[in-house]
């Protein structure tokens, strides 16, 4: 049969590209663009603030900073795929935090008990959110909005009824190790460790489980297609209603890792965790090239994307700027980087994609 | 003035949309742009309206036939200047703005930075007049009737002194008297000495009103500024369709096995969206057409067969046994049957995913292990389609959007024979695809028959379904009216007979 439709088939065109088909040039791929801003920032920082690749005082604590702020970011992008939002990051967070808080102040359990209350917790509000928006059909913003506002009450009221304030006061074993700990301080004979804190490689591995799942994995890919056409998914006979809602349970998954982390790093589960979630939860994703349309993730571009704005942070406090004038630049870089991500847009349209 | 084009080259990636098109457009003529689907006409459109630039080629403008001073649009409004007036198929008016703001719109008079509303409206009422209209200035334009809104949008172009009018299937929501209307006007605004370009698909129309005629085939200009009176209505088909009808001689195939059990078999299917007792078999290797007026509910019956509506009573039975299809995925998974939708950039194809995902989204499970897909499997499975249908693509990662409509179509079909489905509904596969492409769909489809498919084929091209179908299922107002025997394939014999079961207005 082929010659049939071969012979009849036009003679081909030339290609007028020989860069790669689907992306744009390297020098238009964010994430080189984020590399080359982030060693120039830090080269400037440490040239202006020697104290900037300080390893005590700047380093480490970057890093355990990073750490949270990378998976707030995959907890966005977990629903970016859909092309969905998850406004309710911060408090998903704050409502896992509380529930490993609470269970290690009432049950005394081990600390990586709390850690699975923590995820569970995280997932089962995630999937409640999906679960309200595929049933209802209502707009993921709106949803995870109110669901948010709904939440903050909730969460205050949790800490009211079981703490005498705003913090759990208890400190489970192994917390101050995670907490001030870097591999550095454990040797095996008279080799030691990097100055890195134990949080990172927590934060690694949650990155590689993302990177594979979004990459290869099935119900990952059957994510992005339904992020990329609801209606071409649902007749391909992809399941979107549970993939939808898996996406959203993975965001939950992630903001309860990310508000368990930031407690540690904090030293207290209290009410307060997650309150600083909501913007570099879309700065990260979107700096490293994830479209808020859906269909498309970079999960290295939000690890390059919090990096950047742990670098500006830490640089710019150094450098004793005040916290409202790093509001300001913060905004500014986000405005910039979702002008950016319309450019890409743009510019892929030109490319010839036909609508 | 006079404009003309030589020579335009448009390309998109993976096809050349014009190829070498002479364009001549006289003042005080009607000219008619005809080509079928696919033929280039709106990309020409798009070209001469500053909306896309050429690739080569040139675009002139004289006022007196001897002098010519190209001309560039790097911009629509560079063409509007240059006096091009454009009438697309949707309508561009602001609904909420009234008559006069719209037809304002584009040369809205101002005076010390504001809006001119007496020079707005005085020139409103200019462009009515010429148009012989008479319309209140202040009704917001979305109280217009469908024809006024045509007529708005002409007057529109007027406002901007276009002496080039081009207007893009202009009667295609009117009725035939509103498209009388349209037709009066057009006719004056000739006399008056602009240049009126008509594009349609409705032949009696160009013949009524048009005096030269550019024909377009595969991105070509195959006749540039003949006179109509020189040439019938089937010289005007042959270059459209650059073949003659020939092609629509019978062509007898053998009846199709119908012994055994079917493949397909609806039995006294009532559905949510209106069907009523609705029974058809398909059985392996036939291709059975379901043939309708749109509306008359065939792509709904479809849906409601795949599960996207309820089947309130009787039933559906794949291979004898009863069915239960909730879902594609049902439909896919546990009865292997697929749909080809009508709606290829919304439902067939994503656009922005490579084309190897495009088509290996049906079969995942089966090339994943551990819940791992493998590339390198995704690769082999997109090769094997590329090869089989023929599919032009110039790289595994290559987006789905890049690639030409026919080629999107067979991306679209690809997807479900990787995934062997045994049962193929498939809506409207040749829409806005270019007749050559659309020649080696049909041999695909016939061959899938014959290698065991059964295929429920919908279509409202005639020609199409009688090249195609062994029987046709007519569908009048979401009942089936009739059946048509079609082995003989004898276009004059199987046309007749559906077109009097779709006119019938009750069914024993």
């Amino acid at each position: 049969m082929g010659e049939a439709t071969l012979t009849s088939a036009p003679a081909a065109p030339p290609q007028e590209d020989s860069t790669t088909p689907s992306g744009l040039p390297w020098w238009a791929n964010p994430r080189v663009g984020l590399l080359v801003v982030i060693v120039a920032l830090v080269i400037l920082f440490s040239a202006l603030r020697p104290s900037f690749l300080n390893v005590d005082l700047t380093l480490v604590p970057m890093q355990a900073d990073l750490s949270v702020f990378a998976i707030v970011g995959l907890a966005q992008l977990a629903v970016l795929s859909l092309g969905h939002m998850n406004l309710a990051v911060p408090r998903m967070a704050a409502v896992s935090a509380f529930a490993a808080g609470l269970t290690y102040d009432r049950l005394h359990a081990p600390l990586v008990v709390g850690l699975a209350v923590a995820l569970v917790v995280g997932a089962l509000i995630g999937a409640l959110a999906g679960t309200i928006i595929t049933t209802t059909g209502v707009n993921s913003f709106v949803v995870t909005l109110a669901l948010d506002f709904g939440l903050l009450g909730l969460v205050s009221l949790l800490y009211a009824w079981a703490t005498d304030g705003v913090a759990f006061a208890v400190h489970p074993a192994g917390m101050d190790a995670l907490r001030f700990d870097t591999m550095n301080n454990y040797c095996a004979g008279p080799v030691c460790g990097p100055p890195v804190p134990l949080v990172v490689p927590i934060a690694l591995v949650t990155v590689v489980a993302v990177g594979v799942l979004f990459r290869r994995s099935r119900v990952g890919r059957e994510m992005l297609m339904t992020g990329s056409s609801l209606r071409a998914a649902r007749l391909s006979g992809i399941p979107v209603t549970r993939r939808i809602i898996q996406a959203h349970a993975l965001s939950g998954l992630l903001c309860g890792l990310a508000g368990f982390l930031l407690a540690i790093n904090n030293g207290a589960f209290s009410a307060t965790i997650g309150d600083q979630f909501l913007l570099p939860s879309f700065l990260a994703p979107v700096l490293g090239g994830t479209l808020l349309a859906g269909g498309a993730v970079s999960v290295l571009g939000t690890v390059l994307g919090a990096t950047l704005t742990s670098v500006i942070q830490k640089g710019l406090n150094l450098l004793q700027f005040q916290l409202d004038q790093l509001q300001i630049l913060i905004g500014v870089v986000l405005l910039l980087a979702l002008s950016l991500d319309r450019v890409r847009h743009v510019l892929a349209e030109r490319r010839g994609v036909r609508r | 003035m006079r404009l003309r084009a030589q020579g335009l080259v448009k390309m998109f990636p993976g096809v050349r949309a014009l190829d070498g098109v002479n364009l001549d457009l006289r003042p005080g003529t009607v000219h008619a742009l005809l080509g079928e689907n696919g033929a280039g006409k709106s990309t020409l459109i798009k070209v001469l309206t500053g909306v896309h630039r050429p690739d080569a080629g040139v675009v002139e403008v004289s006022e007196d036939d001897a002098t010519w001073a190209p001309v560039t649009f790097g911009k629509p409004q560079d063409a509007t200047a240059a006096g091009i007036g454009v009438v697309h198929q949707e309508r561009n008016l602001v609904p909420r703005f009234s008559v006069a703001e719209n037809i304002a719109l584009q040369s809205m008079p101002r005076r010390h930075g504001v809006v001119d509303k007496s020079a707005m409206r005085a020139l409103a009422s200019r462009c009515l007049q010429q148009l012989d209209l008479h319309l209140d200035l202040n009704r917001p334009v979305a109280e217009l009737s469908v024809a006024q809104m045509q007529l708005v949008e002409v007057a529109k172009a007027l406002a901007t002194d276009s002496r080039v009018l081009l207007l893009d299937e202009p009667t295609s929501t009117l009725t035939s008297q509103e498209a009388d209307r349209l037709y009066a006007v057009v006719r004056r605004l000739r006399d008056d000495g602009a240049c009126v370009v008509l594009v349609t698909h409705k032949l009696d129309e160009v013949f009524a009103i048009a005096d030269t005629v550019t024909v377009l085939r595969d991105g070509r200009s195959v006749a540039e500024g003949r006179a109509l009176s020189e040439l019938s209505r089937s010289d005007v088909i042959d270059l459209m369709v650059g073949r003659s009808f020939a092609d629509l001689q019978p062509d007898p195939t053998p009846p199709k096995d119908r012994s055994g059990i079917a493949a397909l078999e609806l039995a006294h299917v009532s559905t949510s969206v209106g069907h009523e007792d609705v029974s058809l078999t398909v059985h392996p290797g036939e291709i059975v057409g379901l043939y309708g007026l749109v509306g008359a509910g065939r792509s709904e019956l479809a849906r409601a067969l795949l599960g996207l509506d309820d089947i309130t009573s009787g039933s559906v039975l794949i291979r004898g046994q009863e069915a239960r299809i909730r879902s594609v995925a049902d439909a896919l998974h546990r009865y292997g049957m697929g749909y080809v939708s009508e709606n290829r950039k919304e439902e067939g194809v994503f656009l922005e995913q490579p084309v190897t995902r495009n088509v290996a989204v049906t079969v995942w499970r089966r090339l994943s292990a551990w819940g791992m897909v493998r590339d390198r499997s995704e690769s082999v499975l997109l090769d094997t389609y590329v090869d089989r249908l023929g599919i032009r693509i110039s790289g595994h990662k290559q987006l789905a959007g890049q690639l030409s409509g026919g080629n999107q179509q067979k991306i679209s079909l690809a997807k479900w024979l990787a995934a062997d489905c045994s049962i193929l509904v498939i809506d409207e596969p040749t829409v806005g695809i270019d007749v050559r492409t659309k020649a080696s769909f049909h041999t695909l489809i016939a061959e899938l028959a014959a290698k065991g498919l059964a295929i429920l084929l919908i279509t409202s091209d005639l020609p199409e379904m009688v090249t195609l179908a062994d029987r046709i299922l007519v569908m009048h107002d979401r009942q089936l009216a009739g059946e048509v025997d079609n082995v003989a394939h004898d276009y004059a014999a199987s046309s007749r007979q559906v077109v009097r079961y779709m006119h019938a207005e009750h069914v024993a």
